[in-house]
């Protein structure tokens, strides 16, 4: 017969008639396991204080929070088979106490703790056991498909709900405070409403979920809101989370649509003293609750990255994409080649693209590549080693050739100082196809050699001065190698190396003289650019 | 080279980058340290295969920078007869203001001896504009003065001939203005403004283009 108190299917008042009879047995000794919670659960009320059990659930306290507000450790009343029905009984079989507990929602944890919400449509539910919110929430997992390896838990509450708690705990310091139950069970600070929801829901989860609960990227969250009018109390109004809906003091606006809707709530009389006997009473700030907090089911992944470098082939696509009156400027773009190719095989929501600067359009991106890190949003799966290998061949293979990857991989949230570490001491190199107005001379080729670390100065090129600060920026040109180009005297190729935020085209133009030197002047005639390719972007981390 | 966009190299016809790239791929920590040494070098020439342009592409003389990059216009005989003077707009709207190679001072005997930005109310060269919002800038009308260039014999007012914001001018004139003669179109330019675009639409009715000023001035 014992056994049967574990059945979840068991009805009400069977359950408080075996309560009942096991609340009268001594000591059982019993061996199977399934007996064991109830058991433990039966000694703790026992050891509870009565009175100040029947006192707090005389001003609405349910179950769980009585339980938790006295100390009792939370796996003991938080096993999934434990029904809300069931944990009242008990209590009120102990006590002596006949409350409502089916019709209010507790005044301290707003029916958090007694598995009542209303959900998105705004209909009232009413769970039984934790057990059918974990279901709840292995539903919407599947529904969207994750694939999981552990899962992190999250719980967000009211603010409302801590002062709430914190208020009767000073009000009980106060009115139980000669009481010898007092230093044991009070002193020490009592579990928060969301660690025991947490616990109570983790077990059954990650039965349900065949995982474990970790610090993982996967997030599933529950969050609680609550309609509440607001009491005089100004704390309240500053910690409080607000619905979009509806103004925040009910009570002042009486005719505003959205209060309508909670009139139970504004009816609310704040701070009002319910005396149970002579001694100063217990306060709570709501007395009847009327109405539970909304809750939103959320599962997502949080972001992940993946992180490479990209080559591009093409001197007709841009970096990210680039639109301008509803045309696209170039074929296509690095960006979406990379993300496209991605995101599906993460079947995420979104992705973000960052890289390690940039390139014009019109410049290829050749040698080491240049870092990247793209930013996958909801990924409902992480790519494995063999799926990233899969997805850097695919986009290599891509028929069109315009863009290329190297060293495609997952990366943790690192990626990002990864990235950002020793930007502004970047050494870039570069490959120009140069002209000069006169024909080059082996003395040139031997005098631009010579040039090591060279500083320059060059004002905002014209080409960007209409959206950047007009500023005259010190650069330095690390080391400069001119290849002569057969069959052509006064065409070649320059090599450089220049330190990050170097314009290479206006240092080989000149930009009207506004950077100084540039090759022209170095080299005493005309010179311009027609090519420039990027060799290698020096960044060891990546 | 644009800034825009060119395509002067030849066009690949081998698909030699992704072989290189897939050989990449294969690489372990587990190749000798040679074949390291190997691939490098080999990707280094792929990757020099690239770089080397087609030289029978290439043109004899390319464009410009500023011949790619601006549309040039002229305003011949501005306020003034013999006042020949160039904006070279970029396609950000940016107008770069200087001297066109027929204009008077340039036939002064004694060639120019001076360029000074104290004219009107203010010294041009003095201002300071700041911030992408462009702070700070003067606005003027197309025929605020911008500086006074002096010869030997005479001197001669050059003017904005676009309405809109000064962001710019060339300083380097006052201690070098002998870069007027070597190249007014470049190194030489007077002044960049900044018009909005309304201001530009109605100061372009009155230019003349390249074409039509070489016809006015019997250039060839």
């Amino acid at each position: 017969m014992s056994n049967e108190v574990e059945s979840a299917q068991v009805s009400d008042a069977m359950e408080v008639a075996q309560l009942s009879s096991l609340a009268a047995v001594d000591s059982h000794a019993g061996s199977c396991e399934a007996e064991m919670p109830s058991r433990l659960l039966n000694d703790a009320v026992r050891s509870l204080p009565y009175h100040v059990v029947k006192d707090l659930l005389s001003i609405g306290v349910c179950s769980r929070c009585v339980l938790r507000i006295l100390g009792t450790e939370d796996h003991i009343y938080c096993h999934s088979s434990f029904s809300q029905s069931m944990l009242c009984s008990v209590l009120e079989e102990v006590t002596g106490f006949k409350s409502e507990c089916d019709f209010q929602f507790c005044s301290v944890c707003l029916g958090v703790l007694q598995l009542s919400y209303r959900d998105d449509k705004e209909t009232l539910v009413k769970m039984e056991s934790p057990n059918d919110m974990a279901l709840v929430i292995a539903e919407l997992v599947k529904k969207e498909g994750h694939q999981i390896d552990g899962f992190s838990l999250e719980v967000s509450i009211p603010q409302f709900i801590l002062e709430n708690e914190s208020s009767l705990l000073s009000g009980m310091k106060k009115r139980y405070e000669s009481e010898p139950w007092l230093q044991e069970r009070l002193l020490s600070k009592c579990v928060s409403v969301k660690d025991v929801l947490k616990f109570a829901i983790t077990k059954p989860l990650e039965t349900l979920l065949d995982t474990k609960a970790s610090a993982s990227s996967f997030r599933i969250r529950l969050a609680y809101t609550h309609k509440m009018a607001f009491g005089n109390s100004v704390e309240r109004n500053q910690g409080f989370k607000r619905r979009k809906i509806g103004t925040e003091n009910g009570l002042q606006n009486v005719n505003d649509e959205s209060v309508v809707a909670n009139k139970d709530c504004s009816d609310y009389p704040t701070n009002e003293t319910i005396a149970v006997t002579g001694r100063s009473s217990l306060k709570v700030p709501i007395d009847k609750v009327s109405e539970p907090c909304h809750l939103v089911y959320l599962c997502y992944r949080a972001h992940i990255y993946l992180c490479g470098r990209y080559l591009k082939y093409s001197r007709n696509v841009s970096q990210t994409r680039w639109i301008i009156d509803e045309e696209r400027m170039g074929e296509a773009s690095v960006e979406e080649i990379i993300g496209s190719n991605i995101l599906p095989m993460c079947r995420g929501d979104n992705y973000k693209f960052h890289a390690a600067g940039r390139e014009d359009i019109d410049v290829r991106m050749l040698g080491s590549g240049r870092p990247f890190l793209l930013e996958i949003q909801n990924a409902r799966q992480v790519p494995s080693e063999e799926t990233v290998k899969e997805i850097e061949s695919k986009i290599n293979g891509l028929e069109n050739k315009l863009v290329g990857v190297k060293n495609l991989q997952v990366v943790g949230s690192q990626g990002w100082t990864l990235m950002r570490e020793g930007e502004a001491e970047k050494q870039k190199q570069y490959c120009a196809l140069v002209w000069i107005s006169r024909p080059l001379e082996d003395e040139d080729v031997c005098s631009i050699s010579l040039l090591n670390d060279m500083q320059i100065l060059q004002k905002t090129p014209i080409r960007v001065l209409h959206r950047r600060s007009p500023l005259e920026r010190k650069k330095i040109i690390y080391w400069m190698k001119i290849e002569r180009i057969a069959e052509s005297s006064q065409y070649f190729l320059l090599h450089l190396c220049t330190q990050a935020g170097t314009y290479i085209k206006e240092f080989v133009h000149g930009d009207f003289g506004r950077t100084q030197p540039s090759i022209g002047s170095i080299l005493g005639c005309r010179a311009e650019i027609l090519q420039l390719d990027v060799t290698d972007v020096k960044m060891d981390s990546f | 080279m644009s800034d825009v966009m060119v395509d002067h190299t030849q066009k690949l016809e081998e698909t030699a980058v992704p072989n290189n790239l897939e050989q990449q791929d294969k690489q372990d920590e587990e190749q000798p340290q040679q074949s390291v040494q190997e691939n490098a070098e080999y990707e280094d020439e792929e990757l020099h295969k690239l770089l080397v342009p087609d030289i029978t592409q290439l043109p004899l003389i390319p464009p410009s920078a500023v011949e790619f990059n601006f549309a040039s216009y002229f305003a011949p005989d501005f306020m003034k007869p013999g006042n020949d003077q160039y904006v070279y707009r970029h396609a950000n709207g940016l107008c770069v203001v200087g001297l066109a190679s027929t204009h008077l001072a340039f036939k002064d005997k004694g060639g120019i001896t001076a360029v000074d930005f104290n004219v009107g109310k203010s010294d041009r060269s003095g201002m300071k504009v700041t911030g992408k919002r462009k702070k700070n800038a003067q606005h003027f009308e197309s025929n605020t003065a911008l500086c006074k260039v002096c010869t030997n014999g005479d001197s001669y007012i050059v003017r904005c001939c676009v309405k809109g914001s000064l962001l710019e001018v060339n300083e380097r004139l006052i201690k070098q203005p002998e870069l007027l003669h070597s190249s007014a179109d470049r190194e030489g330019y007077i002044a960049i403004i900044m018009p909005k675009p309304a201001d530009w639409l109605k100061v372009k009715a009155s230019l003349l283009s390249l074409e039509e000023f070489k016809k006015l001035r019997a250039l060839c």
